[in-house]
């Protein structure tokens, strides 16, 4: 009878010694190492494997999310969304899609969820109403009143926000005909304009001396040289004029290509007003 | 003496229980490793993965490792396939293992174009005694390294060295021939204006070329020769000079591109032509 049990208690250790990889709790376990080691495609697969044998929110959660954090954030709406209103990842789901909207430029959509988030009277909607404010720097919609825009930011953030506003109202672009003018009335004035110094310099001088060359070799007969300065400075001269629109141009998009870079810094430092999930500690 | 049996008795079920384990971590290996065979190296992936994961004792720290970072390689993600040999040859329990991790970490670094680093790999090899009997491997390799590197003429002599392999080194060969001297193609222009382009048989160019140069040569030299210095120097220096630097440039150019094209049709036959052990 003893040994009966022993070997009954034995049998079931051994059992319990060889690993099931496809028990729900190991693929559970394994999903959420894949999902800390940043192997998010592979993690959702072993998510969704889980879910065929329980329903989880929070592994739902975490698919949605693994999707935006691969910036796929098509897939991370179609998943957010299926997250029902009673769980208790809800309201984060809500501000999820905020920043998926953000990052997809769905700037309508991304109005009407910060609205249904108010409904919610959800913990994050002064998250939704920053996320909403730093949307209009992005969009070609008209930017509330200074006061309005500012309103849902704190007083540390508000000179950085501050300063987005006043480059998104009044950029500091340069025109393109004034310094085309510029220079086809002073030579190298349109690239200064432009604050291209050297290059508003250089031609300058090269205009200046080919055509006193052309001048002076007209003046004693030399027409062959005469005609060769003339070709070269007269090229120089439109050239400096076309590189002056040119620079102008590249200066703008230059300050819109700050002006975006700056804005998204801002808003990955601050995580889109999400705030930090402790899945992997 | 029942005693004794009760305690044998006990102590096979005990070993049978970890036997068993390891059984089931040999199946997850066997299954990862059919995945591998059927060219299904994502899932391969996420099974060695999982091999890993529960592997509690690290019996399969080299081989699931190493398989990691071949399923990488194939999908030509070299970046995550050295991180993987690298793993691997951190798993090593015999110097066979470590060579042939440290051979792929070469091979992938070979592809990555991050040729320093698989030369310093396969010299270390190299200077290793251990490794004196595969001492032709790691040459072949440092062969197809100097390919990959650009530097034919050297891979040319270590294929033909002990006839490592003499359709590599051929080919190696025909390669260094039909190159372009970039350096002559470049002097020979400052020398005679429009000889390098000749070289390159870029007939036209090297004509215009030749033309430009000898019209504000002649321009330059006219001004001195009238007394208009001023004149003579600006036509030298942003007409002449133009030209004539803009001519080695451009003979030195037209060499580059000539050699690259040399370069890749041999690469390009080597890929889909060359039978033999490729990176």
């Amino acid at each position: 009878m003893k040994i009966f049990i022993i070997q009954i208690i034995i049998s079931t250790v051994v059992l319990a010694q060889s690993v099931d990889f496809n028990s729900p709790e190991n693929i559970k376990l394994f999903a959420d190492y894949l999902f800390c080691d940043h192997d998010y495609l592979r993690a959702i697969d072993e998510y969704e494997k889980y879910l065929n044998f329980f329903d989880n929110d929070t592994i739902r959660f975490k698919i949605a999310l693994a999707f935006s954090l691969m910036d796929e954030h098509t897939n991370a709406l179609k998943n957010f969304n299926k997250l029902s209103e009673a769980s208790q990842l809800y309201q984060l789901s809500q501000i999820e899609e905020l920043k998926s909207f953000f990052k997809l430029k769905l700037f309508p959509q991304l109005s009407s969820k910060v609205s249904e988030i108010h409904n919610l009277k959800s913990e994050y909607s002064l998250s939704a109403d920053k996320i909403l404010s730093i949307s209009y720097l992005l969009n070609n919609y008209s930017i509330p009143a200074e006061k309005l825009f500012l309103a849902p930011f704190n007083d540390q953030e508000k000179p950085i926000v501050q300063n987005f506003y006043l480059r998104k109202t009044n950029p500091d672009y340069k025109s393109e005909i004034l310094a085309g003018v510029y220079s086809a009335i002073i030579p190298g004035l349109g690239k200064i304009y432009t604050e291209n110094y050297s290059d508003g310099i250089t031609a300058f001088l090269i205009t200046g001396i080919f055509s006193y060359l052309a001048y002076t070799n007209f003046e004693h007969r030399h027409l062959t040289r005469a005609w060769i300065f003339t070709v070269a400075g007269a090229g120089f001269y439109a050239g400096n004029i076309y590189g002056s629109v040119a620079s102008a141009q590249i200066f703008n998009v230059k300050i819109n290509f700050d002006f975006i870079n700056d804005v998204n810094s801002f808003i990955e430092a601050k995580n889109y007003f999400i705030p930090e999930y402790d899945f992997c500690k | 003496m029942i005693s004794v049996n009760r305690k044998i008795f006990v102590i096979l079920i005990v070993l049978s229980g970890y036997c068993s384990a390891q059984n089931s971590l040999k199946d997850q290996f066997d299954f990862a490793k059919s995945l591998f065979d059927q060219e299904k190296y994502f899932d391969a992936i996420t099974e060695f993965k999982r091999l890993l994961f529960f592997d509690k004792e690290n019996l399969y720290g080299f081989d699931a490792n190493l398989m990691i970072g071949l399923s990488y390689k194939a999908g030509a993600k070299y970046n995550d396939a050295l991180k993987y040999f690298s793993l691997s040859e951190m798993h090593t329990k015999n110097d066979e293992q470590f060579f042939n991790a440290s051979i792929l970490s070469a091979r992938t670094n070979i592809l990555r174009r991050t040729t320093l680093q698989s030369e310093k790999i396969l010299n270390s090899l190299l200077a290793n005694s251990k490794y004196d009997n595969r001492k032709k491997e790691i040459k072949y390799w440092l062969g197809w390294n100097y390919i990959f590197s650009n530097q034919w003429e050297e891979a040319s002599e270590i294929f033909s060295e002990e006839n490592l392999d003499t359709t590599l080194a051929d080919i190696c060969k025909s390669v260094v021939d039909d190159l372009y001297n970039e350096n002559f193609a470049k002097y020979s222009s400052y020398i005679f204006p429009g000889f390098g382009q000749f070289y390159t048989g870029e007939y036209l160019n090297g004509l215009i070329s030749l033309g430009w140069n000898v019209l504000f040569g002649y321009l330059t030299i006219n001004s001195f020769a009238e007394e208009r210095v001023f004149d003579g120097i600006m036509i030298a220096n942003f007409l002449w000079l133009r030209f004539y630097g803009g001519n080695t440039r451009n003979a030195e150019k037209f060499a580059k591109e000539k050699n690259l094209i040399v370069t890749n049709n041999a690469l390009d036959w080597l890929q889909y032509n060359f039978k033999g052990s490729k990176p």
